[in-house]
Formats: structure tokens, sequence, C-alpha cells
């Protein structure tokens, strides 16, 4: 059943430009590198011994904001879909329990996530080997870079598709989403049980495994309060 | 006429949750506030706690929350145009389309307005909670907020645009992102980053700590130059587009 | 009788106010049960209990003799539905909305076309949704309502906003369901003209309560005729009249006849001339259904 479903939210996903977003993000990461490296690159290559290294720290500044404002932008666009028209009453009206159609949205974008979170590791690895260290190709750091975030802010994903879906006016969402980032983006003075903090701290953890075993922990509990949440209420 | 479609305006918003949406950011800034560990220089002499403060939260708030959150004002004045075809029986009413625009735009501006004024009272807030017995850096605070909000007006004018154009939050939100994650990088560049149209507001709220004695100090030409250029870029285009939208 | 739909005591409250109090729904095998009543009577709040989109404050709804809340997803799998105004993907074209709950219906693909056949479609099956008039995006919630062969079509006000001869095209086909399909069809309407010319039962809602349910024969019988009488002098016709026994009221200017067989009339007549009166007119006049759902429903808001 969930995967017919999977296959119906990928359809309706079509000319809405979430594939091109799933693009855009991990390119905007390291199209800002390109930039970054592209005017000053003699500079940051003294910054460290580590090039490569160096590097992987300059994208993942800018990986956890993109993640987390990511997840704002598909959790409402998803919810927009079923939104524009009031779908919503005629998907609940068909014979498939509300909590496969929560499963189903977390899934389709859970998976989209996912190819971003691929594309980053294939584009940092483009630009870093066009960069042309003097180093080994650090794959598993790169892997770990591209992919540990993701799996990090599952339990943001599963609280603003909650949000995004239950909320009639997409403000409140995308409100939520902001404020996720700033707390992202303000992490290092933050306690560490925000969330929102999870995408961005695994570097300052003895071992970042841990984090991915929490996003997935808390993304499972957050998952399961929200899709209660949606079946509970009424289709309005 | 344009007051009438203004308060219109305002009445239509004022059922939207836009309080919530408003106090969100003087609530994250106060809350943050009292949970950061590390700022508290109460009986150094040389730095002011306050400005301290002030400088320290201007950075996130800045750089990011200003951009991010006017562009979420701008998608909820259209929003209940987008439904249930609001626009059609806006413009059908007799009022240009210029006003309408412009009542938007007014109303945004003032909006911005209201959360820089809340921004001061929620770092006053936390100030008075932790026992800041400084001196209240009043015309530094006031310059760097009014500065921001001057700063704000071309983004606010390309968002209202970008909201115009699309139903959704998402989209317009996408491209609000697009052009604000990169001033974080903007700014560490003294060349490029002044002429960054999104790293204005930062530009504008912290640059204040250069030097104590140019607090007056204004960057016209910058203001003029970039501020002043988008803006025109920006009002213009969405007027324009606006004008002339099928409906 | 085997009912399809039936419910019981069903009542929804937002906050203070009952939009549904104490239904008794009772809708008949291979029927078409027109559900009356006036905007914001609680048609469409019931409509949403009966789909499982809203829960009811109390009582249940049974359809197929299955509780909606307890077995919902095996109830749905038989139930087709329009609610309100139509739901659709702008986006995406008219197959490929109908493709998007084929998946989940897990349905032929040729059901696609048939249905849109049905509904006449298959000429814009490729065009997106977004630039069709609201009569064609009825028309493809009809076929999307029609996708897996329900044995129960529930239709929410399914020709508001259609023109003229899209509305007598929605009743052909509405009509046709039953017999051809075998399906018992549930549509709603404010509009009594459209429910008698396309329902076999009518209940009527008035302000959250049911306060007709029959068939609409039962229901025409209602619609009661009258005698007028035109005469001269009516005042003195009419206590001519009542002295006589004959039970009549006085109007304005003519009188009206409780009675209505034949030879009652006859009497009346035959009273009136003997008494010297001039007889101009002697007509009948019809209560129309309007008239008794206008009654019932504003003697539902005094209550």
């Amino acid at each position: 059943m969930i995967g017919k479903l999977i296959m119906a939210d990928f359809l309706k996903m079509k000319r809405k430009g979430f594939w091109f977003l799933a693009f855009l993000g991990p390119f905007g990461v390291i199209a800002l590198q390109m930039v970054n490296y592209g005017v000053r690159k003699e500079y940051l290559l003294t910054q460290s011994e580590d090039d490569w290294g160096y590097y992987l720290l300059n994208v993942n500044s800018f990986t956890p904001l993109a993640i987390v404002l990511g997840i704002a932008i598909v959790t409402s666009a998803i919810a927009s879909v079923e939104n524009e028209t009031n779908a919503w009453k005629q998907l609940l009206a068909l014979p498939i329990s509300k909590k496969t159609v929560f499963l189903s949205k977390f899934m389709v974008l859970a998976f989209l996530l996912l190819v971003s979170s691929a594309l980053l590791s294939i584009f940092t690895l483009g630009y870093g080997m066009y960069l042309n260290f003097d180093q080994e190709i650090p794959y598993s750091d790169i892997i770990i870079f591209s992919f540990y975030p993701y799996f990090a802010a599952l339990p943001i994903l599963a609280l603003q598709l909650w949000i995004a879906t239950v909320s009639n006016n997409q403000g409140i969402p995308i409100t939520t989403g902001i404020l996720g980032t700033i707390i992202t983006y303000s992490s290092a003075s933050l306690p560490d049980w925000l969330i929102w903090k999870w995408p961005a701290v695994m570097l300052e953890w003895e071992e970042p495994i841990r984090i991915v075993m929490l996003g997935f922990g808390f993304g499972f509990l957050l998952f399961i309060v929200g899709m209660i949440d949606f079946v509970r209420r009424d289709v309005k | 006429m344009f007051l009438s479609i203004l308060q219109s305006e305002w009445f239509k918003l004022r059922k939207s949750k836009i309080s919530a949406i408003i106090l969100a950011a003087p609530i994250l800034t106060f809350l943050m506030g009292l949970t950061m560990d590390g700022f508290e220089f109460i009986g150094d002499d040389e730095v002011n706690d306050w400005l301290l403060f002030f400088l320290f939260s201007n950075l996130t708030y800045s750089l990011l929350f200003l951009p991010l959150i006017s562009g979420v004002f701008a998608s909820l004045v259209c929003r209940y145009e987008h439904q249930a075809g609001g626009w059609k029986q806006l413009l059908t009413l007799p009022v240009t389309r210029g006003k309408v625009f412009m009542a938007k735009y007014t109303l945004l501006l003032l909006l911005v307005f209201v959360i820089q004024m809340l921004y001061v009272v929620a770092i006053f807030s936390v100030g008075t909670m932790k026992g800041y017995t400084d001196a209240f850096p009043m015309a530094i605070i006031w310059k760097s907020v009014f500065g921001g909000w001057v700063a704000a007006f071309p983004l606010v004018a390309l968002q209202l645009w970008m909201s115009m154009i699309w139903k959704t939050f998402a989209l317009p939100l996408a491209v609000n992102v697009f052009f604000t994650l990169p001033t974080i990088l903007a700014v560490n560049s003294e060349t490029y980053g002044p002429y960054y149209p999104w790293a204005q507001p930062f530009l504008m709220m912290y640059s204040v700590e250069e030097s104590m004695d140019s607090v007056f100090y204004v960057p016209w030409d910058q203001v003029l130059l970039v501020v002043g250029g988008s803006f025109i870029l920006f009002f213009f285009g969405g007027m324009i587009y606006f004008s002339r939208k099928a409906i | 009788m085997e009912y399809i739909v039936e419910t019981k005591k069903l009542t929804k409250r937002f906050g203070r106010e009952y939009a549904v109090e104490d239904l008794h729904l009772k809708i008949p095998k291979g029927e078409i049960y027109g559900f009356l009543g006036p905007n914001g009577a609680g048609k469409t709040t019931t409509i949403r209990m009966l789909l499982g989109l809203m829960k009811p404050t109390a009582g249940s709804a049974t359809i197929f003799k299955k509780d909606v809340q307890k077995e919902k997803i095996d109830v749905l799998r038989k139930v087709g539905s329009l609610v309100e105004n139509p739901s659709y993907y702008p986006h995406l074209t008219a197959n490929e909305n109908l493709e998007a709950l084929r998946k989940i219906l897990n349905v032929p693909k040729k059901r696609i076309s048939e249905v849109l056949e049905i509904v006449r479609l298959t000429e814009v099956a490729n065009k997106r949704v977004k630039g069709f008039s609201l009569g064609m995006k009825q028309r493809l919630g009809i076929a999307a309502s029609l996708l897996h062969e329900p044995k129960l079509l529930i239709l929410d006000e399914p020709t508001n906003g259609l023109d003229p001869s899209g509305i007598i095209e929605m009743r052909h086909l509405i009509k046709r369901l039953p017999t051809e399909y075998q399906m018992t069809v549930l549509i709603s309407s404010h509009l009594l003209s459209e429910i008698d010319q396309m329902a076999t039962c009518v209940g009527i809602i008035s302000k959250g309560k049911l306060i007709f349910q029959d068939s609409i024969e039962a229901m025409r019988k209602l619609a009661k005729q009258k005698i007028v009488l035109k005469v001269n002098n009516h005042e003195n016709a009419w206590r001519a009249l009542l002295a006589k026994g004959i039970k009549a009221e006085n109007n304005q200017d003519a009188i009206f006849l409780h009675e209505e067989s034949d030879d009652g009339v006859a009497e009346a007549v035959q009273t009136l001339v003997a008494e010297g009166y001039a007889v101009y007119r002697v007509e009948e006049e019809k209560r129309s259904l309007e008239d008794i759902f206008l009654q019932m429903t504003s003697e539902g808001n005094l209550k």
C-alpha cells in the first residue's frame, strides 16, 4: 500500500520544482565554495595543513543551514500541493489510512533529501578534485560530511512535516523553519538538546555516529507524535 | 484613498496569525539571550555590556533572521489574495494596481519596523534581567536598528514581487534563502560585501563597533548606491510585474 | 429494506454550536437519495462524517453494515465521493490527476480512459487542469469518484457552479448510475428543484436536524391541493358556507375550501348558487414543493 502512495506522491511533485530544489541545495552549497576558493584560494590554502579537511569544513559551514531551510521549504511545498484545492479531503476519502498518508509524505521527502545529500557528496568530490589539493582524497570524510547532517536533521524533517500538514497558514511552518535555522546557526552557544543544533554539531562530538543514532531515534519519535496528531485531527 | 487601502490591508492581515509571527523574533532573541553563556562581562569597565550583547545578537538577527522573516511577511500579505480569487475581487474595486502594490509594500515596511522595535525591547529585557549596569547605548542602538530597517527596503520589495508570482510560501522562501545564505560569505569580504544587497542589514547593524567615535557615521555612498539601486530595481520590477499580471 | 447508509444519533458539535444533531439517516439500496437543506444546515458536515473525514461528537454512521469509524478503510473501498468544491492538482493533467489516485486505488489503467469517457473529458485528458473551466473540474471530480467502481457515490452539491447544459448533463449521468452500475447515490443540494428531478428518496435537514425523510412521492403528496372559489361578496358567501357546515377560509378576495373531494366541491358550489351568489371561478391551487420545503425549513428555524 505504502509503495503505491509513494508513487502517487512522486507523481504529484511533478512540475513543482522539488527536483530542481533538491539539486539547487547541494549545488548552492558548493557554488559558495567555488566563489570562496575562486576569490581567495591562496589565502585559504595557508589556513591549514590539511587542505581537504579545511575545504570540507568550509563546505560544512553551509550544509546544516541549507538542510534546515531546505526542509522548511519542501515540507511546506508538499503540504501546499494538497492545500491548494483542499485535496486532503479527496485523498483521505480514499481507502487508505491517514497514517500511511503521513508516512508516505515523510518517506518521499526523506528520499528527496537523501538524493540531495548524495549530490552534495558528488559535488564536494568534484570541486575538491578540481581544486587539486596535493593530498589523498578523504573519501570516507566526504561521505560523513555529506550524509551525517542529513541523518541528524531527520527529527527536524518530522517536526516540520507535522507543522506544515496541520497548518492552514503556511506562514507558521515557514517561521518555525526560520527560527530553527537561527538556532542551527548559533548552535555553538546553545544547549545540546535543541534538535536544530544536531545537523551542525557532529564535529564537536567524539563519535559523530552518535548524532546519526540520535537523528534516527528522535526522528522516529517526532514522526510518531506528528502522525498521531495528524490522524487525530478532522479533515478540513 | 491610499490610506483606506492600507487600512483594509491591515484589517485582512490582522486575522492571519501575524502577531504570533511578529513575536517569534523577539521571543527567540530573548530566550537565546538568556540561555547563552560567556557574555557576562559585568564589572569590566572596558566594554559596555549592552553593546556586547547587542552586537552578538545582531550577528544572527541581521544576517539571517531579518531578511528571511521579511520574506514571510511578504508571503503573508499576498496569501489571502491568492486564496479563493482574492486578487480579482480586490482589483475590480475602484483602486489602481499601483496603489495596491504601494499599500502592501508600506504595510510590509511598517511590519519590519515593528519587529525592529520589538527586537530592541527583547535586548533591553535580557540586559535588565541579567543586571547590566552600564549606560544603555541608546544612540548606537537606535542608529543600528533604523539602519537595518532601511537596508531591508529592497529585500522586502523583491520578496513582495516573488510572493505575487507564486501562491506557495515555499518558492519565495527558496529565492530568499538562495540570496540570503551567501551573505555569510559575502560579509567576510571587504571588497565585495558592501555591494551585496542582502549584506546591507548586517553591515548597517554590525558596523558600529569599528569605532565608538563614528557612531553617527552613516556610509551614505553605500546606502545610496547599493540599497537605493537594488531598491529601484526590485521595487519597480515588482510594480511593473504586478501592473501587467494577468489575474 | 436494505439500507446502504444508516446513521444513529449522529452528532457533531463545534464548540457550543451543534452543526449536526441526532441525525438518523436511512438510505435504501439502489436509490438516489436527495439530501436537501439550506446552506449551512449541516449537509457537508454530515457527509464528512460519512466519509470518515471528521469524527462524530456522538452517535455512529454505518455504511454497508460497517461502522465508518471502526472499519473506515473497508467502507471507503466501495465509496466514491466529491465533497464541496472539486479537489484537484492544478499543475497536473487530467490523466495525471486520475493516475495519482489510481495508483492508490489499485485499479487497472484502462479505468482512467473509461471514466474520462463517462464524463466526456477524453479530449482534454492531456491538458493541465489549471486551465479547465469550473464545469470541467467538476466533471473531473466525478470521474475521480467513479474510478474504483464504487457501490455508493456521495456527491456534495455536484451541480454548484455549472451552466444549465452542464447541470442537465450531470443529472443524466447521475440518473444512469443506479441502473447501469448498481450504485446507490447520495446527492446533497440546497435546491429542491434539482433533487426533485433526480432523487427517488429525500431527506431534509435544517439547523442540523433531519426534519423529513421519505420517498419523493411521499413528499409530493404533501403538496396538497387547495380549492379556491372566487365569488361576488365573498365575505357573506363565506358565512353562508359556514352556516351550512362547510369548512372554508375567507381570504382577501377569495374563499379557500378545506374539502377537496369532487362531491365536496360540488356541494359548496351548489350551496352558493342556491343562495344567489355569483360564482366567477373555481380553481385548484397546487402548493409547490418549494413552498413545502420553505415551510418545513422555516419551521425548523423556529425550534
